[in-house]
């Protein structure tokens, strides 16, 4: 039904993509009494927080798998778990099989993993408390740091004076010693980080995973431990990480979301595939969709990725070169691959000496630091690695609800692959999907034998599909590298960090702003408190 | 140390480590009046980076002459920027326009960043504002500058030198032979984040002015030495040779002198070690003198050595395919960096161990602008080496088993693109990271006393809390390589460490 008369079409704000942190802007928008749309290209809500039914009744996250990273003060002002949001955490955090049949396994308890550490290493056993003590520390810190909106440094105000003194006094609150250790370890490679602490080369690995996830970089990459750091920030996990599943998959979260975003009053338009930004005079005045239909308003929201924002919808004169030329150097190297698997039963590994409970969290095939580092080189160079290093879970352990309607004894697994680059120097995604999906399988048949055999159905995510289907800029799935050079006060863009995007009128509400990507709510939550204060004050 | 001329060959003078002069500073130059104590650097002209047969311009450039037939091709940039622009143009239209932009740029950063490496870093963890008004006045010059530029001196501290690179560049010899000064002395590739930063420094030079930053001492990098050392006696300073010191003596918590190894004794209010920070901390301070924390971070501060360096003697100049004869191009930096592919190739056999197989070499042949180094007609060539990581793979054994090897990939490496070289060679020294260590008594072999990576650079340098010279022992300073601004023959760490000991010690700082 086409919506006519101008009224009708005009909006406070407009949000463009319907992924969670679009939407969760558009709820705190709505809750604040501002009259806001949400426009989705795609029929379904949700961008990378899906769940997907690939076989008749068995139900699988089709990208991202756990939400442990969902700031909590989110789901208590946006009020979810009564609309529906129901959280489940196994004890167990991380299950690391290595090549020698043992595992690593982190859970969520330090000194129950210490304990389990003790057989293969003393050493390492009594030193992992500490280091928990110290990332909860460090990444309490970023957790903060996270909920603030980057200080404005052309002009600092009063405000900014403040949030300045804010910042200081948060980074005093680590103590002398602890305010040392980030800035020296920020910028370090992650593997040096924890080879500062343990000797054991399967638990350095298992630590140092969620400090190249995501990313196209290395453990030997200055800058992982900020990004293993800036993944415990706001997660309860410390070392362990988060293991954090929405019961029904995250597409149960996007649809807690979305009756919160109905119930604020929040217009909502799947299908809706917006073709550029309208702009006057260096301010944004609205969108304009595929079909010509054009809506305005006060404030335009974006929570796809900023490349995309700047250099395929705005009015590149609006732009103008130099910003344009920094938009379209915004890094962006997709390396991850997603494989979705419904198996015929429980996958059987060895190294979990039986113990079904292990196999409830993530599992992590990243058996060492060099292995990693190997399987980065492959990338680098244009080719996803022979052994590539991979995040597993099986949900359906923990939410049996996701195979209720399938035979009794199946279970969805979900692989999220690294080292799988957007940019292949040989050949295309099409033609190397499926021998990709055999190599998954197959290696992860190396650490459960028969699990190949169990694979009923088999779904391959490759970087290319992320960018065609889902509008992630070279497959990126945190819509901008997690690198140092595009960080807090520069993340997407220097002068741009703090939620407005170039034009007065148009805002960044998605991963690609500060604190970066994985579902936290965060930028949203931060982007929404200032589109509501600069509408506030633009109230007349 | 490693600024030494020594006649390895009868008739052969080599700069055995050190080789170039890069960025000895200004105000030091001037304060030691080194020039009148005999210091003289002669320029070097230029990078000439070789390639393989079948290479040629990419990029929408039209393909010019000048190359060899069938020879392959080469990248050829001179101080004459005019000549530099129309041998880009040859590879690429944008990117010799880009180039114009970008050499600008830099100039920029450099004219914003110098301030840097004269100043004391703060603690930043200190609530003493005093340290931190240099940084304040930074700041605001930081905040005067174009966006755009702020946005680019981020960029330089953060990103890899070749992904920087990408933003104005297509052509991938220029590419690689302009990242390579960012991985000089690094155990670090092209593509890791944080080797950008070094880029700056080859642009620190052109802001010095009339003196020429770039360039060879006559005489070798001994000569750099020798002026110094005799500013010093002039200034009534006492050198002593064949002194080495056994221990720092600690009375009181206070240092008091030094050892000799010959057991005598030398007392002196301030002592300051120009040692790396791991000799100075944990070998010639009796062990439970410091807190454990402290010698902890001593232990973390990491060095890496991952350069090596060959010395030649030859009875000819090399003879490069693509561009066969003696001419103007050996007469500056010889680059072995044909492509961003061969540059991070030659990491990846490092990070696992391995020297590189086919490793980047900045080739100099100092005879050409000093033929007072060799006999008549015949040169020394001095080949800086990249990678060759202090520790070896297991299997391979020791450096003691793995140097000539070493050598012998270089030497290849060199005739892939100089077919004839190797009947050239009347003499080879091969310099592992092993040798360099026993010889200059740099730890693991590293140039820049400690590597310049970014976690270890300015308030981290050598330890945090302890980057302003000042060490937990009162009157035991650092004043080498190890701390602020890090490595190279610049001179500022030691200037500034003495201006840090004057004030302490309440004297007129000059």
């Amino acid at each position: 039904m086409a919506i006519s008369g101008a009224k009708a079409n005009h909006y406070d704000a407009i949000v463009i993509g319907g992924g969670h942190n679009g939407l969760v802007t558009a709820v705190y928008l709505g809750k604040a009494g501002l009259r806001t749309v949400v426009l989705e290209r795609r029929e379904t809500l949700g961008g990378a927080a899906r769940t997907s039914e690939i076989a008749p009744g068995a139900r699988v996250p089709t990208l991202a798998h756990t939400v442990g990273r969902l700031r909590p003060s989110v789901v208590r002002d946006l009020d979810l778990k009564r609309h529906g949001l129901s959280l489940v955490g196994p004890e167990v955090r991380a299950f690391a099989p290595g090549a020698d049949g043992r595992a690593v396994v982190l859970w969520g308890d330090a000194a129950q993993t210490a304990e389990g550490l003790r057989a293969r290493s003393a050493t390492d056993a009594d030193r992992y408390p500490a280091f928990d003590r110290l990332v909860r520390s460090l990444a309490g810190f970023l957790g903060d740091i996270a909920a603030q909106t980057p200080p404005e440094i052309e002009s600092p105000g009063l405000g900014d004076a403040l949030a300045g003194l804010k910042l200081g006094r948060t980074f005093r609150g680590l103590g002398r010693d602890d305010a040392r250790t980030i800035t020296r370890v920020l910028p370090m490679a992650v593997a040096d980080f924890v080879a500062e602490w343990f000797e054991s080369d399967g638990l350095q690995a298992a630590i140092a995973w969620r400090g190249v996830q995501y990313t196209a970089m290395g453990p030997w990459s200055a800058g992982t431990t900020a990004v293993m750091l800036g993944d415990s920030a706001g997660n309860d996990g410390g070392v362990a990480g988060q293991t954090v599943f929405a019961r029904g998959g995250p597409g149960a979260f996007i649809a807690a979301l979305e009756g919160a975003a109905r119930e604020a009053g929040v217009e909502i338009r799947t299908g809706a595939d917006v073709v550029s930004i309208a702009s006057r005079d260096g301010r944004a005045t609205g969108v304009v969709l595929a079909g010509g239909e054009e809506l305005t308003a006060r404030a335009v929201v974006a929570g796809i990725d900023p490349k995309q924002a700047l250099t395929r919808l705005a009015d590149p004169v609006a732009i103008g070169p130099s910003l344009l030329w920094r938009a379209g150097n915004i890094r962006t190297p997709g390396t991850v691959a997603k494989v979705n698997l419904v198996l015929a039963g429980t996958p059987v590994f060895p190294a979990a000496d039986g113990d079904p409970r292990l196999l409830r969290g993530r599992i992590l095939i990243a058996p060492g630091i060099e292995a990693m580092e190997r399987a980065h080189d492959a990338a680098k160079y244009g080719r996803p690695s022979d052994n590539p290093i991979m995040e597993a879970t099986i949900p359906s352990l923990a939410d049996p609800s996701l195979v209720a309607g399938a035979a009794p004894g199946t279970q969805v697994m979900s692989v999220i692959v690294q080292s799988a680059p957007n940019h292949l120097r040989e050949g295309t995604w099409e033609d190397a999907r499926e021998p990709f999906g055999d190599l998954v399988v197959r290696t992860l048949d190396g650490y459960a034998p028969g699990l190949a055999e169990l694979v009923t159905v088999r779904q391959v995510v490759t970087p290319v599909d992320l960018e065609r289907d889902y509008g992630l800029t070279g497959g990126h799935p945190m819509h901008g590298e997690h690198g140092l050079d595009q960080f807090f006060l520069w993340r997407p863009l220097l002068g741009h960090a703090r939620y407005r995007l170039a034009l007065e009128g148009l805002y960044l509400a998605g991963a690609g702003a500060h604190p970066g990507g994985g579902i936290t709510g965060q930028n949203g939550q931060n982007a929404a408190r200032e589109i509501a204060a600069d509408l506030g004050r633009r109230r007349r | 140390g490693a600024a030494v001329t020594e006649e390895l060959f009868p008739g052969f003078r080599f700069s055995v480590f050190s080789y170039v002069v890069s960025l000895l500073r200004p105000e030091v130059i001037r304060d030691l009046q080194l020039p009148r104590h005999g210091l003289d650097i002669l320029p070097l002209d230029g990078t000439f980076t070789p390639l393989p047969k079948g290479s040629g311009p990419k990029g929408n450039g039209p393909r010019g002459k000048g190359p060899a037939a069938g020879g392959g091709d080469y990248l050829w940039r001179v101080n004459d920027h005019g000549r530099t622009i129309r041998e880009l143009r040859r590879w690429s239209a944008s990117d010799a326009e880009a180039y114009e932009e970008y050499g600008q740029l830099m100039v920029e950063m450099a004219r914003f960043i110098k301030p840097i490496l004269a100043i004391t870093p703060p603690d930043i963890t200190s609530l003493d504002p005093r340290p931190f008004l240099p940084l304040a006045g930074l700041a605001r010059r930081f905040q005067h500058l174009p966006q755009r530029q702020q946005a680019v001196f981020v960029q330089l501290m953060t990103m890899s030198a070749s992904e920087f690179l990408d933003q104005w560049f297509e052509t991938d010899p220029l590419k690689a032979t302009m990242a390579a000064s960012g991985i000089i002395g690094t155990y670090q590739g092209v593509k890791s984040p944080g080797t950008a930063y070094v880029l700056l420094h080859h642009y620190m030079g052109e802001i010095d002015g009339a003196f020429r930053a770039w360039g060879i001492p006559k005489g070798g990098t001994g000569g750099v030495s020798n002026a110094i050392a005799s500013a010093a006696r002039a200034l009534g300073a006492v050198i002593r040779t064949n002194a080495a010191v056994a221990n720092v003596i600690v009375k009181g918590g206070r240092a008091i002198g030094v050892a000799l190894e010959s057991g005598e004794e030398i007392h002196a209010d301030s002592i300051l070690s120009s040692l790396d920070a791991r000799r100075t901390f944990l070998g010639l301070v009796e062990p439970g003198t410091l807190e454990p924390s402290f010698e902890d971070e001593v232990r973390r501060f990491k060095f890496r050595g991952s350069s090596g360096k060959v010395n030649l003697a030859v009875d000819r100049l090399p003879d490069f395919s693509c561009l066969p004869g003696a001419g103007e191009h050996l007469r500056g930096a010889i680059s072995f960096s044909p492509s961003i592919g061969d540059m991070e190739t030659a990491y990846d056999d490092a990070k696992y161990g391995h020297f590189s197989r086919k490793p980047y070499i900045d080739m100099i042949i100092p005879t050409l602008v000093d033929p007072t180094l060799a006999p008549p007609g015949k040169h020394v060539i001095s080949c800086f080496v990249q990678y060759a990581p202090y520790k070896l793979a297991p299997g391979l054994g020791t450096w003691d088993d793995q140097r000539e090897a070493f050598g012998d990939a270089v030497v290849d490496r060199i005739a892939e693109f100089a077919p004839k070289f190797r009947d050239s060679i009347l003499f080879r020294d091969v310099q592992t990271p092993l040798d360099i260590e026993r010889t200059t008594g740099l730890t693991e072999g590293n140039i820049f006393q400690g590597e310049l990576s970014l976690e270890q650079l300015f308030f981290n340098r050598p330890v945090p809390g302890y980057a302003r010279f000042r060490t937990p022992l009162r009157d035991l300073w650092l004043c080498g390589s190890s701390t602020h601004p890090g490595g190279g023959i610049m001179g500022a760490n030691g200037r500034i460490a003495a201006l840090e000991v004057l004030r302490a010690r309440g004297r007129k700082v000059a």
